[in-house]
């Protein structure tokens, strides 16, 4: 386990403000991140955690509160809030390979170690011998693989995704999946993973923080206990995963 | 066919296609882009005859209406003909007035149309940026553009010291408009979550701009001056004939005035044949730089 990636989240608001009112998404919200830990949130549409994950990157100024990462409060984005969205982020502009080395390059590093790390990454997620190829020409799981790489060569202390898979049909969705547990179990970053689904939280993640679109805050965090030993087809069909994700449903339409 | 597939089978045959184009340009080039020309896009030889034989005809109806001194709704008598105008072609190509007032048309446009594409994209890029910027700004933009360059004239003439430059001023107005709206839109259309990505890679605000907004722009940006050469070129055409003392516009106007009559089709067409130039190499550098946005 890495010991970088320590969040925590201390009595968060989070809202739009406009003229008139406040209008409260996540009200009053504290939660800890152990570093090199895998974290779900899932909630209803709505309940505000996308918006959560924004503000742990930075994008988002919380109404009160406040986010800390390894005891340094987090106000704007940076190399160590790595993102993937839904919506594919390649740079149309540049190939593969220009895009994973994006980051280490806009900090600094020379050209030929960004090369090396860039290749390195390409290599991880699965995608060597398509570095000169433009995102148009890639599907939609090598692209998402291709934004995973990007990030990741940052080498950032949390990795963050918003739903990163949801517009991808079962099998792909399957194989990313499990490329982004071998990802993590290779690298330990802090992954926080927003869903909406309970199946792919529960095989993913160690932990399911459930967040209620009522109340704005969690309503329950299910520990999932996986032993990473277990086959994950086995671990998938168990009596317990059943129980787990029977309580997870009759949490979120609590 | 599970949707998957089907994406593969797009996505790869997309693939398949751009590989082809471009081993097929790159080994037929010379050859496939002749035909190609020449056979205006379909390799049939109606497509090729027809227009010829339109352009023939053209040609000789118009020798017709001005041998004959046609005079109905238009009047042809002193219109020159087409053998006039290739005469008037051959004696001016020769002469080196000819040729020096197609350097000065074009070096005017040259100087205008690199300081309005400058000015233009700077312009476009802070209006896009600052919204304290727009609202001082905009209402100025509005007014201003939809004054064409030709009502300019004595406005520049009063203004600048010398004609060269009021005639380059009204150059630089008929660029600048298009590129600095094209611009502001191409900056406006950024989608933000590209614009976090980069920050979320560690890309400061000045990196964001130079790195994600600018290139995100260039499909844009490339329209705009397009758009801003041809106006480029309405405007110092207008500034050279009713101030000018060198230029291709002078040289037609001033056939008009010394009753050289050959000599106005003669500076129309070499108008019309620069003008394309600069637009098609605008669309050229375009290409080049943009491949993906085909």
């Amino acid at each position: 386990m890495k010991d970088i990636g320590h969040i925590e989240i201390q009595r968060v608001c989070l809202g739009y403000k406009s003229v008139l009112d406040t209008k409260t998404v996540i009200q009053d919200l504290s939660l800890t991140l152990d570093a090199g830990s895998f974290t779900s949130f899932i909630g209803a549409s709505g309940c505000g955690k996308s918006t959560l994950l924004n503000a742990i990157g930075g994008h988002y100024k919380p109404l009160s509160g406040s986010i800390i990462l390894d005891g340094v409060e987090i106000t704007t984005p940076g190399a160590d809030l790595g993102i993937v969205f839904q919506q594919h982020t390649l740079f149309p502009w540049k190939t593969v390979k220009e895009n994973v080395r994006f980051g280490p390059m806009r900090r600094g590093a020379g050209r030929a170690a960004a090369d090396k790390l860039a290749d390195e990454y390409i290599d991880l997620v699965g995608l060597s011998g398509y570095e000169s190829y433009y995102p148009k020409m890639l599907s939609g799981g090598m692209q998402h693989r291709a934004e995973i790489a990007r990030a990741l060569a940052n080498k950032p202390a949390v990795l963050l995704m918003d739903e990163p898979f949801g517009a991808l049909d079962a099998q792909m969705r399957a194989s990313l999946q499990d490329s982004l547990s071998s990802i993590w179990e290779n690298t330990h970053v802090t992954i926080v993973f927003v869903t909406h689904d309970v199946n792919e939280a529960i095989r993913l993640s160690q932990r399911v923080v459930i967040i209620s679109r009522r109340s704005g805050s969690i309503s329950a965090i299910i520990e999932t206990n996986r032993d990473h030993d277990e086959p994950i087809e086995q671990y998938m069909q168990s009596r317990r995963t059943q129980e787990l994700k029977k309580r997870c449903l009759e949490m979120l339409s609590a | 066919m599970i949707a998957s597939d089907r994406k593969q089978d797009r996505k790869t045959r997309e693939r398949d296609k751009y590989a082809k184009k471009k081993s097929s340009l790159a080994n037929r080039y010379g050859l496939d882009y002749m035909i190609r020309f020449l056979f205006i896009g379909r390799r049939s030889v109606r497509a090729f005859i027809i227009p010829l034989l339109s352009i023939v005809l053209g040609l000789l109806v118009w020798q017709w209406l001005t041998q004959t001194h046609a005079d109905v709704i238009l009047d042809f008598s002193n219109i020159p003909s087409p053998l006039h105008v290739y005469k008037s072609f051959l004696n001016v190509v020769v002469t080196k007035a000819y040729w020096k007032d197609i350097y000065w048309s074009l070096y005017r446009i040259a100087l205008a149309f690199t300081i309005g594409s400058i000015v233009g994209v700077s312009i476009g890029v802070a209006l896009g940026y600052s919204t304290v910027l727009r609202l001082i700004v905009a209402q100025y933009i509005e007014i201003m553009r939809p004054i064409p360059a030709i009502a300019w004239v004595p406005m520049a003439i009063l203004l600048w010291p010398t004609t060269e430059q009021s005639i380059v001023f009204i150059t630089f107005l008929g660029a600048v408009f298009p590129i600095v709206l094209n611009t502001w839109d191409g900056v406006k259309r950024v989608p933000v979550e590209l614009v976090k990505a980069a920050r979320s890679l560690g890309a400061n605000r000045i990196s964001v701009l130079f790195h994600v907004v600018v290139p995100y722009a260039i499909p844009n940006i490339t329209v705009g001056m397009a758009l801003g050469m041809g106006a480029a070129w309405f405007a110092l055409l207008a500034g050279e004939m009713i101030s000018g003392r060198y230029g291709i516009g002078y040289f037609t106007w001033e056939s008009y005035q010394l009753i050289q009559y050959g000599n106005i089709i003669v500076g129309m067409l070499t108008i019309g044949i620069l003008s394309s130039i600069t637009s098609g190499a605008i669309y050229l550098l375009k290409r080049k730089i943009v491949p993906w946005s085909e």
